[in-house]
């Protein structure tokens, strides 16, 4: 009696502690401070920024310049910038943070369904509304902030950068094989073949972190619908075995049938691709401008220097989108813990706004916002300066990552079956079925009809 | 205490002496046994016991570590058995794994370990450059076979399989969803191979030299020493090196997370990194602390089980 008596304590006080330790309390910021509105003297302290970027990645660069520049005129504030560039191990840090709640007062995230169900909690500041205030919403690029948004249209994560994504060539390589750049997706596979018998691996990838070749999945659906298209399969709205799905999943499986991916490209990781690309092995790349201190400036050999030239997403027949609608985003944003939300944070933030896209653009990058042009590096190569001004030149829609629009479970199971769908261990139709079928269980968890 | 295991003093007088109540100084003794005892009692409360009781209490939960939790019962265990195929394949593959690491860790070690008892210089550098790998990092073991099992560059293995006539047998050995698992059993293997070889071999030298000269005088061969003197004598060493190295290869999980992460599609899958992606992918805590649960049951079923093969009759091992 006494065991039993004893054995219901101790699972009491089990209970009880991880109740403790596990936080489930509902508290969240007040509707005020999800608005952004804060009240009060600024009273300085150290604020954490937890990011999911290189710690010596110009963003963080000049993040922390503007911190110090801040720093001066408030003593006693200090930015303290904790870096995480690995994805999968920053991602893990910010779950546990959230369910801990103890999120810092800037963390990175992107607009997925996990940063919605933080939204819906009322745990993120609404930054839309916060640029509205500061009087700098209009800067900013339409894309940049389109990139952002959540499915309620609000924007809840500041954008720190600008990027396009393009397919990077290899022009000897192009020539030797006796073609050119492709005007359409299928005239992308057929140059495979010419590629491969030159000695050439066609497509670089990496294969290993899942959201690449997933961007290949995303291509065709985005030439014939738009984003309409995965917007409505993550509801279940729409399945993959429709005709837009199943031109995707065809596509996927007719390029790794046509050998445009090296051989055991599923373990290799974006370094291993890129240096396949930079070392002249593989023709193409599929890279963004983040990359261009590596793809356009005097770091690559001087052999390939002059021979990197990039085209754009090719398009299809039926197409709905224009050739200048491809891959653009803004990055991660930075998103503000309602929880944390103080007069400092919000006067930093406005600080931040103000001087932080002129310090970003003076290292060579693309800034988020409009009116800053971008400083080109003095080693850079011609197509530098080139794909810059692609930005003025863009389309009024992007195509938006898969990776970030479906719910984790079934963007898990398409990234590990996509694998099978492009090495031939699964067929189309076997690739479909299990997507719609993850669809079905796991968006109710996620996405309200 | 003495070769046949048992101590000279008797054994339960001699410890009722030394440490029961009419033992010399034992409230001094319980003091110090306390004082002992109790600090890595609670360390070990703190990060073993209390984790594996928060996992079992998740484990009847539906928690994303922002919304309420909600209390479903056994309905995770329910879709973890019944219905869901890659927990299944995941359970499968850790055994696999398991067995790989097994048989490299330990069977390899052995036959190492027996090699180097053979050895009358060299053999401390030998042990030395074999307990190496296990000191190296995850991530540079991880790198370095990934060079060595690449196919496009070509790595070493499918140019020692080109250069001897064997070209047909390269492939991608990461990739191929036949040869994945294998291919990430093996570093781990490899990586504490020596750790287990430089354990059996004190435990070998342990074995009277007296007993195998008096064998081989009577004529018995190097095998049958192994098998008659050497194995039995080391049965104790072997019993915890085999504990040691079932439940790190039940828990394994770096190196094949950061060579495959799990891929192709499910075929590196294993518990571990399944429920390290159920939790922190999936942000599904209460089904991953389910997978957790059914990792530790596993690991003090297959500890039970070596146990009970290993006993003799009326004897304790552990």
């Amino acid at each position: 009696m006494n065991a039993r008596r004893g054995l219901w304590s101790l699972a009491g006080t089990m209970a009880c502690l991880l109740v403790a330790v596990t936080g489930c309390g509902t508290s969240a910021g007040s509707p005020a401070a999800v608005r952004g509105s804060v009240s009060g003297p600024i009273e300085p302290h150290t604020i954490t920024w937890l990011n999911a970027r290189p710690s010596d990645g110009p963003v963080i660069k000049a993040v922390a310049d503007v911190a110090a520049e801040y720093g001066k005129t408030h003593p006693g504030f200090k930015l303290d910038i904790i870096s995480t560039p690995d994805r999968p191990s920053y991602l893990q840090k910010v779950v546990t943070l959230a369910a801990a709640r103890k999120l810092p007062e800037f963390f990175d995230v992107d607009a997925t369904p996990f940063a919605e169900k933080l939204r819906r909690q009322n745990r993120l500041v609404d930054v839309g509304n916060l640029l509205d205030e500061f009087g700098a919403k209009h800067r900013f690029r339409p894309l940049a902030l389109d990139y952002q948004k959540f499915d309620n249209g609000g924007v809840y994560g500041l954008p720190l950068e600008f990027a396009m994504e393009h397919f990077w060539y290899n022009k000897s390589a192009f020539a030797e094989a006796g073609i050119e750049p492709p005007r359409t997706l299928d005239e992308f596979i057929a140059d495979c073949k010419p590629l491969r018998a030159k000695g050439y691996i066609p497509i670089a990838l990496d294969g290993k972190d899942g959201w690449p070749l997933e961007r290949y999945l995303a291509y065709y659906p985005f030439r014939l619908q738009g984003n309409a298209f995965v917007k409505k399969l993550k509801r279940g709205d729409a399945k993959m075995t429709d005709p837009a799905g199943k031109a995707g999943a065809d596509f996927i499986a007719r390029l790794g049938a046509a050998g445009c991916f090296a051989k055991g490209f599923s373990s290799a990781g974006y370094t291993d691709a890129t240096d396949l690309f930079t070392t002249g092995r593989a023709a193409v790349i599929n890279d963004g401008t983040w990359d261009l201190g590596l793809l356009a400036t005097d770091t690559l050999p001087a052999s390939l220097r002059n021979d990197v030239g990039y085209f754009k997403l090719p398009t299809a027949q039926g197409a709905a989108t224009g050739t200048d609608d491809y891959v653009v985003s803004s990055g991660i944003g930075m998103a503000v813990n309602s929880q944390k939300f103080d007069p400092l944070v919000k006067d930093f933030l406005k600080y931040l706004v103000s001087r932080y896209p002129a310090k970003y653009a003076a290292m060579g990058q693309l800034s988020p916002t409009i009116d800053t042009p971008t400083a080109i590096p003095g080693n850079a190569t011609p197509v530098y300066g080139q794909v810059i001004r692609e930005a003025e030149r863009l389309g009024t829609r992007t195509a938006k990552p898969w990776d970030t629009e479906l719910d984790p479970t079934t963007n898990n199971v398409v990234q590990q079956n996509l694998v099978l769908l492009a090495q031939g261990n699964m067929s189309p139709e076997a690739f479909m079925k299990s997507v719609d079928q993850a669809v079905t269980t796991n968006s109710p968890r996620y996405f309200s009809k | 205490m003495s070769r046949n295991g048992k101590s000279p003093g008797g054994g339960p007088r001699n410890r009722s002496l030394r440490h029961g109540n009419g033992g010399v100084l034992p409230g001094r003794n319980r003091r110090a046994a306390a004082v002992f005892l109790l600090p890595p009692l609670l360390v070990y409360l703190a990060t073993v016991a209390f984790p594996i009781g928060e996992s079992l209490f998740l484990s009847f939960f539906q928690w994303d570590g922002i919304t309420r939790m909600k209390f479903i019962g056994l309905d995770n265990y329910r879709q973890l058995l019944t219905i869901d195929s890659t927990f299944r394949s995941a359970a499968v593959h850790s055994l696999v794994y398991l067995a790989v690491n097994l048989v490299i860790q330990l069977g390899g070690a052995l036959l190492v370990a027996n090699a180097l008892t053979y050895l009358r210089r060299g053999q401390d550098t030998l042990r030395v450059l074999y307990l190496l790998p296990a000191v190296l990092s995850t991530v540079a073991i991880a790198l370095l076979f990934q060079r060595v099992y690449s196919a496009e560059p070509e790595g070493v293995i499918n140019q020692v399989l080109g250069a001897v006539g064997l070209g047909d047998l390269s492939r991608p050995w990461l990739s191929d969803v036949h040869t994945a698992l294998v291919a990430v059993s093996v570093p781990e293997g490899w990586r504490f191979m020596g750790l287990y070889t430089v354990i059996l071999l004190a435990g070998l030298l342990t074995v009277p030299r007296e007993v195998e000269e008096a064998a081989r005088l009577d004529g018995a061969s190097e095998t049958r020493i192994f098998f008659q003197i050497r194995l039995p004598h080391l049965r104790p060493v072997w019993l915890t090196t085999l504990v040691m190295a079932t439940t790190y290869g039940l828990r394994g999980f770096d190196v094949p997370y950061l060579l495959t992460n799990g891929g192709p599609g499910v075929s590196t899958e294993l518990l571990t990194t399944y429920m390290y992606k159920t939790a922190f992918t999936s942000t599904d805590y209460g089904y991953s602390s389910a997978i957790s649960v059914f990792i530790v049951a596993e690991c003090v079923v297959a500890v039970g089980i070596i146990v009970a093969l290993l006993r003799r009759r009326g004897e304790a091992l552990l």
